[in-house]
């Protein structure tokens, strides 16, 4: 595999909403990243519809019907819809195929029907859990490419959220330990995804289903949702965003396998990915807050191509069912972003979207545009290894961070930060002695077993 | 475009508007030793306290550096966390290094040291999505307890098989997926079919107050910091009734 050595984009000035350097085309003639930003919903299903076949085909079918007819009826003129496997579906990976069968059925019918522009990503449930099973030799290892092998039969695209590194990432970011960030997540977190998407790749190019893209949400999101707002006391502000920075080593690996994006909405990372990759991105802010907070939900639309809601359960509101109402929210979402490119307003509507979010945390930070691509640039320029790109990326969000007067710190966050850039600093330059280092201090994590990662 | 500084009509930072003043740990011991382990756990320096302890444990008993400077100093710890001085890391690292020179001390002793209670510690068959128990774990350790940790992912009978032989003053389940938290009435329902009325305390990504508190023995945990103070309540009596009551409302 080949480390990326060069930015798509020559400045953060040429990144926009609604656009991509290469984007995609879907089996319905759906463009993503050809110009226009695109609603994709992700409805859940409620506890118990899990129970058999049966109930959750009955879930998908509504909540899935649901969001379709909504576009219909306020117009929206196109959607993308995720699935995303709850373990069952792909524990059981003929229950993926037969949901990923029903949906596409129900797409092609808004498709004739009305002329609505549509696509379907297939979202694999990482079953494997680190420190209980051999992530490459397992029962559960087999029933995630069997699903795959099986959903990409009938979905546009595939994803995963892969959860390579996550023993090392949880000992190390209750710990405040960066150094255990970097193992876990770009030496850990990227030799696992190169390993998964090497094989999802050609599981996809087998279906002619488009290998969509990975994300660092089980590493970078836990410790987004640690940091919480502004009254959390779990972990800093600051390590979050390092985390963050750290997370674009690992999430690029599915792009350098050869998945071609849309990359995955949680993945906050994606402004950065954008930068490098050019591919096409989904991303999630205010109305992915039915899932969690964040402290940047206009932000983090500035550059996407998709704009999602990250999950929400289905249930029963005033307006309609949650996905229905969803849908309208992230319809009428897109709508204004698309006029404002329509309008030949697009940086202008951009400005409005950064402002709003740019100081109101470390993190958001971080992932503004200008930032997003400086940190994207520290990470191809530094492309020996997959650590030396990430802890790059580590170093370049603290040089930012300290540097701009206008981005507040509490007393916790600085010091920290101050803690985490000289532990940084001091670390070895090498990706051999790095891992060597890190194999003697993990060695009693529970669980931790480096044969996972060919180590 | 050049980014705005002003920013008070946009956001506001209450996390810097209330920060509390910096305080730091007091003195817990007059004893020169003891207190220098202390302060190995207020700082969270397993390393350093490894030493420490073994150095001193020549000149003085096991139970004494244990109730004298490692409890000592771990409630200096949860002092300032209550406070909003520590973060959670911070509660961690002590917590790993009170553990580390309690084992040095169990050594000596020849025995393990008595703890408080059995607290049983779980994550829902199907989610494997843990770091909530984890903390857990290292809470009701650091507040003295003797956690059996059954992992993730673990099965609705595996759990009520633990509770019947360890018989613990509480039991914990922590889920992020709501698909999977349908497991915690089936667990609840096993336990009351033998007769075990042990609270079990339930939390995690979507699991909410109604859901847990619609089953017996549930109650609905809101963050994993409340454990000590809830298992503190099952030590002292109180049913999963009243520990709803007060918890819940």
């Amino acid at each position: 595999m080949k480390l990326s050595n060069s930015m798509a984009y020559k400045s953060a000035k040429e990144m926009i909403f609604g656009t991509a350097l290469k984007p995609v085309k879907t089996k319905r003639g759906l463009i993503l990243g050809g110009g226009y930003v695109i609603p994709e919903i992700v409805p859940h299903p409620r506890p118990g519809s899990e129970k058999t076949i049966k109930s959750l085909l009955r879930e998908f079918e509504r909540a899935n019907e649901d969001a379709l007819e909504r576009c219909v009826i306020v117009g929206i003129p196109a959607i993308q819809i995720e699935n995303e496997h709850v373990f069952q579906m792909t524990d059981n990976p003929q229950w993926g195929m037969e949901i990923a069968a029903q949906t596409a059925h129900q797409l092609d019918e808004y498709y004739e029907k009305y002329g609505l522009k549509c696509s379907y990503r297939s979202t694999i449930a990482d079953i494997r859990k680190p420190d209980q099973i051999d992530m490459r030799n397992s029962e559960r290892t087999d029933k995630i490419f069997e699903a795959f092998k099986y959903s990409s039969k009938y979905a546009d695209i595939i994803s995963i959220e892969s959860l390579g590194g996550k023993e090392i990432f949880d000992y190390s970011i209750i710990r405040n330990d960066v150094t255990g960030l970097l193992f876990g997540q770009a030496v850990l977190g990227g030799r696992d995804m190169e390993w998964l998407w090497t094989n999802i790749v050609d599981i996809a190019k087998n279906n002619n289903c488009i290998p969509g893209g990975d994300t660092s949400c089980a590493h970078a999101n836990t410790a987004m949702f640690m940091a919480g707002g502004f009254i959390s006391k779990d972990i800093p502000q600051t390590l979050a965003a390092l985390s963050r920075a750290i997370s674009v080593s690992n999430t690029l690996v599915a792009y350098e396998c050869g998945a071609v994006g849309p990359g995955k909405d949680c993945a906050y990372e994606n402004p950065i990915i954008k930068a490098i990759t050019g591919i096409p991105i989904s991303t999630e802010g205010k109305a992915s807050a039915c899932a969690h907070m964040d402290l940047c939900g206009n932000l983090m639309a500035a550059v996407c191509d998709l704009w999602s809601n990250e999950a929400i359960q289905y249930t029963d509101m005033f307006g309609g069912s949650s996905s229905a109402v969803f849908t309208e929210i992230l319809g009428y979402d897109a709508a204004a972003l698309n006029s404002a490119i329509e309008l030949g307003f697009q940086k202008q509507f951009q400005a409005c979207l950064i402002n709003s979010d740019r100081y109101r945390s470390p993190h958001s930070f971080i992932l503004c545009p200008d930032n997003a691509w400086a940190i994207g640039k520290a990470v191809v320029d530094n492309n020996e290894s997959l650590y030396s790109r990430a802890r790059a990326a580590a170093l370049k969000s603290g040089e930012l961070m300290f540097n701009d007067p206008n981005l507040q710190f509490t007393a916790f966050e600085k010091e920290s930060l101050t803690k985490y850039i000289k532990e940084l600093e001091a670390l070895p330059d090498k990706e051999d002695d790095f891992i060597d280092m890190c194999l003697k201090k993990y060695s009693k994590v529970k669980g931790f077993k480096p044969s996972s990662y060919n180590l | 475009m050049k980014p705005k500084s002003e920013t008070n009509k946009i956001f506001t930072r209450y996390d810097i508007n209330v920060e509390v003043a910096r305080q730091t740990a007091r003195k817990v011991s007059e004893d020169e030793n003891l207190q220098k382990v202390a302060d190995c756990i207020v700082s969270g320096n397993e390393d350093e306290l490894e030493n420490l302890v073994k150095s001193i444990l020549h000149i003085k008993e096991p139970m004494e550096i244990i109730n004298g400077g490692l409890i000592a100093g771990m409630k200096e710890v949860s002092r300032l966390w209550e406070l909003g001085v520590y973060f959670l890391p911070q509660v961690i690292l002590s917590s790993d290094s009170m553990i580390a020179g309690i084992k040095l001390c169990e050594q000596k002793l020849g025995r393990p040291m008595e703890k408080k209670a059995k607290v049983v510690t779980h994550t829902a068959e199907g989610d494997i999505h843990d770091i909530g128990q984890v903390i857990v774990n290292a809470l009701l350790n650091a507040a003295g307890y003797e956690v059996i940790n059954l992992g993730a992912d673990v099965p609705v009978d595996d759990v009520i098989e633990a509770c019947r032989i360890h018989k613990p003053i509480i039991v914990t389940g922590t889920a992020l997926m709501t698909t999977t938290m349908t497991a915690f009435p089936k667990i609840a329902f096993g336990l009351k079919q033998i007769n075990l009325n042990i609270p079990f305390i339930c939390g995690g990504g979507a699991v909410n107050e109604e859901f847990v508190t619609s089953f017996d023995l549930g109650i609905w945990g809101k963050e994993a910091s409340q454990a000590p103070a809830l298992a503190e309540d099952a030590l002292n009596g109180l049913s999963w009734l009243e520990m709803r009551t007060k918890w819940n409302g």
